[in-house]
């Protein structure tokens, strides 16, 4: 503790030099935690786990919503396959197929069916009976209400469709906050897509390990159909359809990695930098009787105070960037919600501090390994 | 009486490159306890590399330094790190104070190697602070203080946790001769009433005439003995 104090002190000497380094590691742990942001959120929308129990039945060989075209009558024969729970036909509208940082996704759905389908679902704003009672409601998801500025009564428009917003949603799903439910004619006709056809239906098994065999049977029961059908899991389906966005985020790890060594570096040469002007100073503390490890100490919590402080605001900067700029990543009509999360912010932090230790162990070492006397004749 | 210091046929050498430099060769020396000890010479004759010996900041090529019994020649460095924070207080020429840390703090870095606590550190930092006369410049940042005041908190850090011997490198050197003058009544008052052996570095004469005993160094070795005052 008293070693901390002394270190603390220490950093206050050149208050600018500090200053830069600490913004300096601000600047590299926001990018670093923007990038674990975004693969936090990819693997929480791709990986699937024991909990998962929905299925995506697709249009064989279509990869985008606008080319998947399923009949809507569909919906009878899945509920009748056994292991089925519930079944929900879905049209999908988007105002950008391929990857968007703003893409707007209608959801039809019968919207009598969709509080029970999905009951993690909450009004937050308006009203669910004002949904179900105008043709031309709409549920929006809050990231895209805060996205566009929107409140209950609003009418907006997006991809030709016009609707007026019944209510706002929050979702434990966080894909849900990105989307507008609206009512499947009401869908179907305004995109022109044709009453009786819908993009997809999302199915929900009795348990997880059903997934596969109800999936096999859904796809073969289609398959000498004029529409045959390609049924995955929630996540799979996910992971495959949105491959290109998948690959740009992938392509982001690089990035996060070269933030940790810009901080490494930018860390390690601050900590040099200040045991080189204090190299006389080192020698006074160990003339007094301050053993080795603990001026190697006094230097190593410098360098960690520097990655503190530095992650500190650059990883709180990022989450609260992504909290209040609700960045939602399209493609293929799939959104990615890229949400802040405790699990990145203390990784982050974690980080901070290792990268912090790691760049000041040569330094320590370099204060303490040079001759006493050598060092008072410096 | 059996003296502080006992230096046994001590030789120092070091090789700069070919060279090999011996700044003392084959030197015996005692210091009683109690005594204000004066080392004067010119550049190079090894006054300070003895008095490093003695504070056991460096060790000897041969010999023995015998400090209280304690045969110093043999610890390793962390061994001698551990030894001089509780038996050395050592006076620079520059002070080197810490310049973000208040008289008091600087006072307080030896008692942070001990286990006193607090209180007990406050009250002991406050006694050195007096006995310097500077208890009323505890809180004063080095910047804030005169050269004199400054030497004066460093003789402060240098007796804070009581060690029996205080080393000094040319203490009066970057002083003007009033604040010379009271910090050698200072070092002297420590060894006449508070029993501290003190071994000073000094090119100014008139520093060392106030030592009890004054020795001369020429190329590593004794030239001659000056004035001896018994201590009181």
């Amino acid at each position: 503790m008293k070693l901390a104090i002394l270190a603390l002190k220490n950093l206050t000497r050149n208050r600018l030099r500090s200053l830069l380094t600490i913004l300096g590691v601000a600047a590299g742990m926001f990018l670093y935690a923007s990038v674990q942001t975004m693969q936090h959120s990819l693997s929480v929308a791709t990986e699937s786990s024991a909990a998962d129990t929905t299925l995506v039945v697709y249009r064989e060989n279509r990869f985008c919503p606008s080319t998947s075209r399923l009949p809507e009558h569909y919906l009878s024969t899945i509920e009748r396959i056994p292991g089925v729970r519930q079944v929900i036909p879905i049209q999908i509208a988007v105002n950008n197929c391929g990857a968007s940082l703003d893409v707007i996704t209608f959801r039809g759905v019968p919207p009598e069916t969709l509080k029970s389908y999905n009951p993690g679902i909450k009004v937050i704003d308006g009203s669910y009976d004002d949904f179900v009672n105008q043709t031309d409601g709409a549920l929006v998801g809050q990231h895209l209400a805060e996205r566009r500025g929107l409140s209950p009564g609003d009418k907006f428009e997006a991809v030709g469709v016009n609707v007026t917003v019944a209510g706002i949603i929050s979702s434990d799903a966080p894909q849900d906050e990105n989307v507008a439910y609206v009512h499947l004619p009401f869908l179907q006709q305004a995109s022109r897509i044709g009453l009786g056809i819908v993009t997809q239906f999302n199915v929900k098994v009795e348990r997880a390990d059903q997934l596969q065999p109800v999936a096999d049977q859904i796809d073969q029961t289609f398959k000498a159909d004029q529409q045959p059908t390609n049924t995955r899991p929630e996540k799979a389906f996910f992971a495959e359809t949105a491959k290109q966005m998948i690959e740009l985020i992938g392509f982001t790890r690089w990035l996060g990695l070269g933030a940790v060594f810009a901080v490494l570096g930018l860390v390690a040469n601050a900590v040099l930098l200040i045991v080189r002007g204090r190299v006389k100073e080192t020698a006074i503390f160990q003339t007094l009787g301050f053993s080795r490890l603990a001026i190697g100490l006094m230097v190593v919590i410098e360098g960690i105070l520097l990655g503190l402080v530095g992650g500190l605001i650059g990883v709180i900067g990022a989450m609260a960037f992504f909290h209040f700029k609700s960045f939602t990543l399209g493609n293929e009509g799939l959104t990615l919600a890229l949400t802040p999360s405790t699990t990145v912010t203390l990784t982050g932090l974690g980080v901070a501090v290792a990268l912090g230790l790691l760049a000041s162990l040569y330094p320590a070492w370099k204060a303490t390994s040079r001759p006493l006397v050598q060092s008072l004749n410096s | 009486m059996k003296p502080l210091i006992s230096i046994k046929s001590v030789t120092k050498t070091f090789t700069k490159g070919k060279t090999t430099i011996t700044p003392l060769e084959n030197l015996s020396l005692d210091v009683p306890r109690g005594e204000f000890l004066s080392l004067m010479g010119p550049s190079g004759s090894g006054k300070t590399t003895l008095l490093n010996l003695i504070a056991g900041i460096d060790s000897p090529t041969s010999g023995e330094i015998l400090i209280d019994g304690n045969d110093i020649s043999k610890l390793s460095r962390a061994q001698l790190t551990k030894w001089r924070s509780v038996h050395v207080g050592y006076i620079f020429q520059l002070y080197h104070l810490v310049p973000i840390l208040s008289a008091y703090e600087n006072v307080e870095l030896p008692l942070l190697l001990g286990n006193k606590n607090k209180a007990e550190r406050r009250k002991t930092i406050l006694a050195a602070l007096d006995l310097v006369g500077l208890s009323d410049r505890a809180e004063h940042r080095p910047s804030e203080l005169s050269g004199g005041q400054e030497q004066r908190v460093a003789i402060a850090r240098a007796i804070v946790h009581d060690p029996d011997l205080l080393v000094a490198d040319e203490p009066t050197g970057d002083l003007d001769r009033e604040s010379a003058d009271s910090i050698l009544d200072l070092l002297n008052r420590l060894a006449t009433d508070h029993g501290k052996t003190i071994v000073m570095v000094t090119h100014d004469p008139k520093a060392s005439a106030a030592a009890h005993r004054a020795l001369q160094l020429e190329k590593g070795r004794f030239a001659k003995e000056g004035h001896l005052l018994t201590p009181a």
